[in-house]
């Protein structure tokens, strides 16, 4: 497929308007603005670029690379295997439901809508960075365009869940956004370098307010 | 940072040791013990019990403590019916390394329709240790495990702070032989950075968790919740439920904070979900 046509394929299936209903989860920064954890625009760039350096982001990216050599290899029993790590990699119950529905409504949408594109992998739904992987792989998207996109697009819906629950203003938002560029960037090429042997995470405070948001008294998100 | 060393800032030198402790519990009678193997520096002592409670299998590490390159392989199982308490006797020290990592494997297995406890104390990372922990838990239908971990980062107490290393501590839980929940924690380099970090260890420095898997676990989440109500000061704490395994987690700034709330909770959980003592072993008071 011709450069640019996977360009645009990609920016599909990671704009905000794709429906793997991302606007319905914070991951837990519903209860980090209770909390007063999160509460500016400094306080939520901090926030989200924890999660790229070392929070779910960082197990995410790891299953990403896993998934995409995977099925570059065409090697099926690799890719079901990292779909069942995906599934049981998850810090709490709400984290897990994200994950979880986003990448079986990310596979169940590709595969209805566009012709030819067989995203499946595993036995049941891969988690989010394992069905969007197998996608882009499929396609010939190559490891480091995708991810890139892909963590761009996890710290833009975190965002967008900030600026609705602070609040902050869009601009306020994009100017969060903006100065996360390079964090993305080197959460991308951090997972590039590095093995399955250190996959894991380090935002505990992030699990913290994802138990907590389970018993959070008003919800407005499923996470 | 001081320009004079502490004998124990000093790597012991000709670290690589292999420590072995394997221990199998089967059967409810007088003597349950069906298998033991043990190679320094790991020991296992047999504690006597109160009446009514499990037999306790207490390690011991005889080295005083762990360096870059030693390895420890710990395995414990029980079956046909068995309950125990595999205990830490103290906590553990794992000093400061030049370059290997020290690694410690912990496997639990447990049959259907067994108990089984696995309760650390703490473990104390010295300032540029690097330790790679693994709980591995196999579990057939029926068997109930309640296993926790509990890591210091640095001698907080005299001050100390961890600046580098590798702090990494992975779970793993298999049910029928598939895996249902897996867990790692992984934090490498530049260590402030994170533990300062509000999103990340929000300052603390003392972490534990505890997870539980058996069938009832879901059905155990609100009894968890109630054990974490009233927490000492500065200690955050929550339960949640992972495809079915419950996962108990407490973060404090001080060990002693997040040693008070895990033995309560601990005490107050397998008095309600087996029906034991409301208490921990001995030696964990010692």
């Amino acid at each position: 497929m011709e450069a640019h046509r996977r360009t645009v394929r990609l920016m599909a299936w990671l704009g905000p308007s794709f429906p793997v209903g991302a606007y319905a989860y914070s991951h837990g920064i519903e209860y980090a603005v209770e909390a007063g954890l999160v509460r500016d625009r400094d306080t939520l760039a901090t926030w989200v670029r924890g999660i790229l350096g070392f929070g779910s982001a960082r197990i995410d990216a790891d299953l990403y690379r896993e998934a995409w050599h995977a099925v570059h290899a065409g090697n099926a029993d690799r890719l079901a295997a990292i779909a069942d790590l995906g599934r049981a990699l998850r810090g709490t119950c709400e984290l897990a439901a994200e994950s979880a529905a986003q990448g079986g409504a990310f596979r169940d949408t590709v595969a209805a809508a566009w012709d030819g594109v067989n995203p499946a992998g595993g036995r049941s739904a891969p988690v989010y960075p394992v069905s969007v992987a197998a996608a882009v792989a499929r396609e010939g998207i190559p490891l480091r365009v995708g991810l890139a996109a892909y963590l761009h697009a996890l710290a833009a819906n975190l965002v967008s869940a900030g600026i609705r629950l602070v609040p902050l203003g869009q601009v306020a938002g994009q100017r969060v956004l903006a100065g996360l560029e390079d964090d993305v960037l080197a959460a991308a090429g951090g997972a590039l370098a590095r093995s399955l042997d250190d996959i894991g995470s380090s935002a505990l405070v992030v699990d913290w307010t994802s138990m907590q948001h389970e018993t959070q008294y008003t919800r407005l998100f499923r996470s | 940072m001081s320009a004079v060393a502490s004998p124990s800032d000093t790597p012991r030198s000709g670290g690589g040791v292999h420590g072995v402790a394997e221990v199998g519990f089967a059967g409810a009678g007088p003597a349950p013990l069906r298998h033991l193997y043990q190679r320094d520096p790991m020991r296992v002592l047999f504690p006597a019990q109160p009446v009514a409670e499990p037999p306790l299998a207490a390690l011991v590490t005889t080295s005083g403590g762990l360096v870059g390159g030693d390895r420890i392989d710990v395995s414990v199982s029980v079956d046909d019916g068995a309950a125990a308490v595999v205990a830490a006797q103290a906590a553990e020290k794992v000093y400061r390394s030049s370059g290997a990592d020290c690694r410690i494997d912990i496997r639990l297995q447990a049959a259907a329709g067994t108990w089984l406890e696995w309760l650390p104390q703490e473990t104390i990372l010295f300032d540029r240790a690097r330790l790679r922990r693994r709980v591995r838990i196999g579990q057939a239908a029926g068997a109930r495990v309640l296993a926790g971990e509990f890591l210091v980062l640095g001698r907080i107490a005299s001050g100390e702070r961890m600046t580098r290393g590798l702090v990494r501590e992975a779970w793993e839980v298999r049910r029928n032989g598939d895996l249902a929940w897996a867990d790692a924690l992984h934090v490498e380099d530049d260590l402030p950075a994170v533990l300062d970090h509000p999103a990340g260890f929000g300052g603390a420095r003392a972490v534990a968790c505890a997870v539980y898997a058996a069938d009832d676990a879901s059905a155990r989440q609100p009894l968890a919740r109630q054990l974490l109500a009233d927490l000492p000061p500065g200690v955050r704490a929550g339960a949640t439920v992972v495809n079915g395994v419950l996962v108990v987690r407490w973060l404090a700034e001080r060990g002693d904070a997040v040693r008070t709330a895990f033995a309560a909770f601990w005490a107050g959980f397998r008095a309600e979900a087996a029906g034991l003592a409301a208490a921990l072993p001995r030696l964990w008071h010692v």
